[in-house]
């Protein structure tokens, strides 16, 4: 099989498994409070937003832009 | 009855002095963060100007990176940031062997989101011939950003190494934790900090 497709599916099938998990974490801490927490949040988000980007690579939806041509 | 109430008391002014002293920790590690921020923004604006001003992107007889390899690392390091956070939820709430399980696993992952930047090191050097020095603005500034992320990554490992066996040690309580807390804060950080990386260099 082409190593291509199978990091591309491995991509989506544990990118989902991680969107899920940070935002279920992040759904499950929403109400707590205090510095570390608040910080907690956005990083969940974030890691959240990363494992959406990486399973959108895996799909082939971005990242197979051609070379850009430049000013 | 006097002794009891001495001692009583002593006892809460060390927890009285534990939680302001863990408040400055926590103040002093979010202003590293955020320095560690700063550098990093500063490196990635850099490369987005040079990027935008030069001949496209890539440059003339540079292909494209692997994206299909890059998004398979990029969820290795995302999900060890996700078993990193239920390490610490899992300390919190008492479930000692869940927490070592979780953080050893974070460990390994760790680990190998640094054996396939390795690869991919290898494979750009020997394969495409793009090195630091040799090919530009390109090669300098890949291997600049994502070798610092990957030495954060290294460092990181050797910290959650650390807690584990401070941990195995005894050095953390269920009350007394910042250091695991750091840990986590510090893991989400080199998380973060690759999403951007990710997007910059693989994405866009």
């Amino acid at each position: 099989m082409n190593p291509a497709v199978v990091e591309r599916s491995g991509a989506v099938v544990a990118g989902i498994a991680v969107a899920v998990v940070s935002f279920y974490s992040l759904y499950k801490d929403w109400k707590a409070t205090g510095v570390e927490n608040n910080v907690f949040k956005i990083m969940l988000f974030l890691l959240g937003l990363g494992a959406i980007l990486a399973i959108l690579a895996g799909l082939n939806v971005i990242g197979s832009a051609p070379p850009s041509k430049g000013a | 009855m006097a002794v009891a109430s001495l001692a009583h008391d002593a006892h809460g002014e060390a927890d009285q002095l534990y939680i302001e002293v863990r408040e400055l920790r926590l103040q002093g590690f979010l202003l590293f963060l955020i320095s560690d921020c700063v550098l990093f923004s500063s490196f990635i604006f850099a490369y987005l100007y040079l990027r935008n001003s030069g001949q496209g992107w890539p440059p003339p007889g540079i292909h494209r990176l692997d994206v299909p390899f890059a998004a398979w690392n990029s969820v290795v390091l995302f999900g060890s940031g996700a078993t990193m956070h239920y390490a610490l939820e899992n300390f919190k709430h008492g479930y000692w062997m869940r927490y070592v399980w979780f953080l050893l696993a974070t460990i390994v992952l760790g680990a190998g989101f640094l054996g396939g930047q390795a690869y991919e090191y290898t494979h750009l050097i020997y394969g495409e011939h793009v090195t630091w020095a040799g090919s530009g603005i390109f090669g300098a500034s890949f291997f600049t950003l994502t070798g610092m992320h990957g030495f954060h990554v290294l460092l990181g490992v050797c910290y959650l190494t650390t807690l584990l066996l401070q941990s195995a040690a005894g050095v953390y309580t269920r009350g007394k934790f910042f250091g695991i807390t750091a840990g986590t804060l510090y893991w989400h950080f080199v998380d973060v900090i690759w999403v951007v990386l990710f997007s910059i260099f693989y994405l866009i």
